[in-house]
């Protein structure tokens, strides 16, 4: 197995900041947590302007990655075109949004590919961070000392922030005091970086691992602690969300540090990016919902967000749809989104017309009239 | 609240990112109410009752006052319609093959789901609770409740023989329980042939909408008829002839009152009574999960109640930072958004509330508020009290929604002493990862319902129900059906109350010659039940032993030699019959959409009193001891006045087998022993078999601890008949029910 006790010449000079007693006597409850997870999605939504304004800042959180073995110098460039331009000048138009120079929280990129990143980000003249994957993602099975080396390598080529990836092998044998040095000595080779470390939750076994893997990875000093590396059979969820966002408050509270969250993996819908962004909200607080604490790793989320903001009501009032709405005179709270029509409008509306055209009908033949309808 | 506001623009939002309104409309809601004129009577027989020259009160959305109907209120004659009604129906219903009835109980379920959207609108407007709790908990509930009740009265004929259904049922419900709890009773009731009338508070039309879905299914139309009318029909309802059975769900008091107008009244009387709810956070708890089973018991619509929060001083400072710190993120607002924790409860619980806090704070408590919640009424934001001196009224008092109060613990131990001292017993939860500790809590606990780190989870399939003043009424689950069955062959109940009797002076003609309560030892709760068996079967040899000796007592006493004999015997057989079954209680059931199992336990019920009857004297004190010994209760007995001696004699081998204090017999006056007993508080249960008027003393006096009676109303049994002297009834009446959530996962 290699530890890194095998090789002391790598161990930190600096002080210790490790306390095992936060994490020894913690244990949690995962039938608990997993009710918690789904009440919270039925809990919240939002609607109509809010609906487009979360949209729209879920776009600021994202980092918009790609991470396959394709990648090549344009297909970087257009992600980093799209990290400029997320949602089309027209939409943010009409929301009045166009003048807050909305742009993704970073692009996320393989170590390989920071180059190129850094180029097309420049001549794009814009600043937003690139930032790396790194330390043998995704399984983190390699040696310590090229896992470092990989930090170096991406900050020298200008990333400035690092995903690594924490070894499994550490948490699954319990211990916790050789995976806080490791990641330690991930955080010094970061330098000014910031270091957001994937705990791989999928593969962590219990959601008290997770909780235990989370405080030692902020008390190594990482700047965000990330869900997933999006390439495990279980990725983003939120029971593990839970559990690490419970676990970053407790952190805040015991020494004053705000870590960041980066949920990844898995986040397609633009639906999903709502229920993350009220998670988040929930647990922490408003004040984590700043691209400095918060970030959602995704590559296809972006897309289904600006389809959304589309079809947003707000937008399409205005854009294309406005002559629809008079002409079948659907009250305007009835129509939800573009894709309903009349027919399949809660079946309240039709009801009310349907007694008010028919007032000599009586309750239950109206009910079997909507039955053959 | 964020619509008396301008609309902030998506801008504005983008820096606040703040939650908007997310309005439910209820558009379907009122087009139901305008095919009703706006006009809402009785549902009775299938048809809209409407009487002319009625009273009727206004039924108003509780947020913005806006009227919505008028609902017009019962008087006694419509309340004799509709018990005529379902006493007709009750004919051809309880007539029907139990397929048919299942067939039926689906048609219902499904027409539920056809509906379900106007249901949890109308539910939603009227009572001001939050939508998203009805949709998602509320009506698919209802529709599990009917389905698991179908599947019941399919198989009735085959599990549940020798039992028929009792009658025509009369639920009373007060305006704090939603239709939900109507529910929980009129499926089991339906399901096992009986008919139902509901009296519902004014101004509740959700009840009134779910008998007319039923109504327009056509084939059964009086098996439920709903009346609205005030809490003071609820003794004419009970009293009216060919009422079998009265469940009432309500205030404690409210049901206190009940039980004694209906004391010697024809109808069995149910309580389901308080909606308090008790929490218990253990330092080997998950915290963050507890103090999301605080909000989900107190601070989410889900319960009627309060809570009561148990917390260990070892982690109490960390518990109330992370509670205060969860409260302020609780939403309140109008029932009809979609994206609220908490609506409102009316104007009613608004003050209950106000007034409980306003009573806590001047007792010294520390009152702590929080949530975005409106300010004015009828909204009261979630409130947190503690340090409530230990012997302030408040600490007794029930707890009212949305109020936690929360009081530390320094062990376990003490914890469930705290927690089984309080008069209610209805439901609780234990929170700790260390599975010993809290299997051992779970056992402990005096109360219907325990989930292990969970709280709030229920299944038609789980029985729900308490103990000591949380009433004995059962539902859900093989308990709540056996609410609604009697043994085959039982007689009608009929009213047998006399007007003479002076409470006050009944049994007090003769001078006390007791001491106020008998001594009481310690029950064998922590025997098994094998060692319960063997102490049984070792009393049947005993009294084998004894044959001669008793033969010729009950002989001298009149009783003809094969029939002393034929006693003799049986009362043996009977030992051994009860001996064997303390074996088998309790069993496993097997939820949908849980993890992990609920135990249906079947505990004692404490010290259990019983007054035997004369008839009989060996046989029926025997059977009746038997009964309650194998189910582990403590006895007090008192033997039949007219031939005590051979009970007396079995003494002797009882003092040198069982444990002290386990069986307790007195002698003396039966009316006056029956007065000390019924008004104890600390008899757990009284079982009454003698005249009618001691039946209905028994049944006017249990209502200071409000303990679970069984009364023969005057009428001698035939003990030695199987269904009686053995049956299943005895068995069901020895132990209390208790269900034990385990969830589990990793």
């Amino acid at each position: 197995m290699p530890s890194v006790l095998a090789e002391p010449s790598l161990l930190p000079a600096f002080s210790k900041a490790l306390d095992l007693s936060w994490i020894s006597k913690m244990q949690v409850n995962q039938p608990a947590v997993l009710r918690r997870a789904q009440q919270i999605q039925a809990r919240r939504t939002v609607k109509k302007e809010w609906q487009a304004a979360w949209l729209l800042k879920a776009v600021t959180f994202i980092d918009l990655t790609t991470l396959s073995g394709d990648d090549t110098s344009s297909n970087i460039q257009r992600l980093c075109y799209k990290a400029k331009y997320p949602i089309r000048e027209d939409l943010l138009k009409t929301l009045n949004m166009h003048d807050k120079g909305l742009t993704t929280a970073a692009v996320c990129v393989y170590p390989a590919r920071v180059c190129d990143a850094v180029r097309a980000l420049k001549a794009a003249g814009c600043t937003i961070p690139v930032a790396s994957v790194a330390t043998g993602f995704p399984a983190g099975q390699t040696h310590l000392k090229t896992r470092l080396e990989e930090i170096r390598l991406a900050v020298e080529d200008g990333a400035t922030e690092i995903d690594v990836v924490i070894n499994r092998t550490l948490v699954l044998t319990g211990q916790w005091e050789a995976l806080y040095d490791e990641i330690r000595q991930f955080r010094k080779a970061c330098g000014e970086a910031h270091l957001k470390t994937i705990l791989a939750t999928g593969e962590l076994g219990s959601l008290t691992n997770v909780y235990k893997a989370s405080m030692i990875a902020m008390m190594a000093g990482s700047d965000f602690i990330k869900t997933s590396t999006g390439k495990e059979t279980v990725n983003a969820t939120f029971p593990v969300a839970i559990v690490m966002l419970r676990a970053i408050r407790d952190f805040f509270w015991k020494t004053g540090n705000k870590v960041g969250f980066k949920p990844a993996g898995g986040i397609r819908s633009a639906k999903d990016s709502l229920a993350w962004l009220s998670l988040v909200k929930e647990e922490l607080g408003d004040e984590w919902l700043t691209p400095d604490l918060f970030r959602i790793g995704a590559s296809t989320l972006l897309s289904d967000i600006e389809r959304q903001v589309c079809n947003n009501p707000l937008s399409w009032d205005k854009l294309t749809s406005v002559f629809l709405r008079k002409k079948r005179k659907i009250p305007y709270w009835a129509m939800r989104t573009r894709e309903k029509t009349s027919s399949d409008l809660p079946h309240c509306t039709q009801t009310s017309a349907f007694i008010q055209a028919n007032p000599h009908l009586k309750w239950a033949d109206w009910t079997r009239e909507r039955e053959c309808a | 609240m964020a619509a008396t506001r301008t609309k902030p623009s998506a801008r504005e939002i983008f820096t606040t990112l703040e939650y908007g309104p997310v309005p439910e409309s209820h558009a379907c809601a009122l087009a139901w109410l305008d095919t009703q004129d706006r006009h809402l009577g009785h549902y009775v027989n299938g048809k809209w009752l409407k009487p002319e020259h009625r009273n009727s009160v206004p039924c108003q959305d509780p947020i913005t006052g806006e009227r919505l109907a008028i609902c017009l209120q019962a008087q006694a004659e419509d309340v004799v319609a509709a018990v005529e009604a379902a006493g007709t129906a009750f004919e051809n219903w309880s007539g029907l093959p139990g397929a048919s009835r299942a067939q039926h109980l689906l048609r219902l379920a499904k027409m539920i789901q056809k509906h379900q959207r106007l249901l949890w609108t109308l539910e939603s407007l009227v009572t001001g609770r939050a939508v998203r709790e009805v949709r998602d908990g509320d009506v698919p509930l209802a529709q599990q409740l009917l389905q698991y009740h179908a599947v019941q009265a399919y198989t009735q004929e085959e599990v549940l023989a020798g039992w028929e259904p009792m009658g025509v049922i009369g639920l009373i419900l007060s305006p704090t329980f939603s239709f939900l709890e109507m529910m929980w009773r009129i499926c089991p009731a339906l399901a096992v042939g009986c008919t139902v009338v509901v009296l519902v508070p004014p101004a509740s039309p959700t009840p009134l909408l779910l008998a007319q879905l039923a109504g327009e299914l056509g084939s059964f139309p009086g098996i439920l008829n709903v009346i609205s009318g005030p809490a003071s029909l609820g003794p004419v309802l009970a009293s009216q002839p060919g009422v079998q059975k009265v469940t009432f769900c309500g205030a404690i008091e409210e049901g206190r009152a009940l039980r004694r107008t209906l004391a010697g009244k024809g109808a069995e009387l149910g309580l389901a009574l308080g909606a308090e709810s008790l929490l218990m956070l253990t330092e080997a708890a998950d915290v963050d999960s507890a103090v999301e089973g605080v909000v989900d018991a107190a601070w989410s619509d889900r319960s009627a109640g309060g809570l009561r929060l148990l917390i260990q001083e070892s982690v109490w400072d960390e518990t109330m930072r992370r509670l205060q710190e969860r409260m302020a993120r609780l939403r309140g607002g109008r029932g009809l958004d979609g994206a609220v924790d908490m609506g409102a409860r009316g104007a009613a619980a608004h003050d209950l509330a106000q007034r409980y806090v306003r009573e806590a704070r001047s007792q010294g408590a520390q009152v702590f508020q929080a949530g975005a919640v409106p300010s004015d009424s009828p909204f009261f934001p979630p409130t947190l009290v503690s340090d409530l001196p230990p012997a302030s009224p408040c600490t007794q008092a029930e707890v009212p929604w949305p109020v936690v109060v929360a009081s530390p613990f320094r062990t376990a131990k003490e914890a469930l002493a705290v927690a089984n001292g309080t008069p209610r017993g209805a439901s609780a939860s234990v929170w700790s990862e260390r599975l010993g500790q809290a299997l051992e809590l779970g056992y402990g606990l005096r109360v219907g319902t325990v989930w292990i780190n969970a709280h709030g989870l229920r299944n038609a399939e789980v029985p729900t129900g308490g103990c000591k003043e949380s009433g004995s009424s059962w539902s859900g689950g093989p308990d709540g059906l056996y609410e609604y069955l009697r043994p085959s062959g039982t007689p009608a109940r009929l009213s047998y109350f006399s007007e003479n009797l002076n409470y006050g002076t009944f049994g007090l003609a003769v001078p006390s010659t007791l001491p106020a309560g008998p001594e009481i030892g310690p029950s064998w709760v922590g025997q098994s039940p094998g060692a319960r068996a063997t102490l049984l079967w070792a009393l049947a040899t005993a009294l084998e032993r004894r044959e001669a000796a008793l033969t010729s007592r009950l002989e001298r006493h009149g009783t003809e030699l094969k029939d002393a004999k034929v006693e003799v015997e049986l009362s043996a057989r009977q030992l051994r019959a009860w001996g064997a079954r303390a074996q088998a209680q309790g069993h496993v059931l097997q939820v949908a959409g849980l993890k992990g199992p609920v135990l249906r336990l079947r505990e004692p019920l404490g010290v259990l009193a019983i007054v035997c009857p004369d008839e009989w004297p060996l046989l029926a004190f025997v059977s009746l001891l038997a009964a309650a010994l194998a189910h582990g209760n403590t006895v007090v007995l008192v033997p039949s006045g007219a031939c005590p001696i051979p009970a007396l004699e079995l003494c002797q081998d009882m003092a040198a087998l069982l444990p002290a204090g386990l069986v307790n017999v007195v002698t003396g006056d039966r009316d006056h022993l029956t007065r000390c007993l019924a008004l104890h508080q600390d008899v757990q249960a009284l079982w009454y078999f003698g005249s009618a008027q001691g039946s209905q003393f028994v049944e006017w006096a249990s209502a200071g601890n409000l303990k679970p009676v069984w009364v023969n109303r005057g009428c001698p049994w035939a003990w030695d008949q199987e269904a009686k002297g053995a049956g299943r009834e005895l068995g069901l009446r020895a132990a209390r029910t208790k269900a034990l959530w385990l969830p589990m996962g990793d």
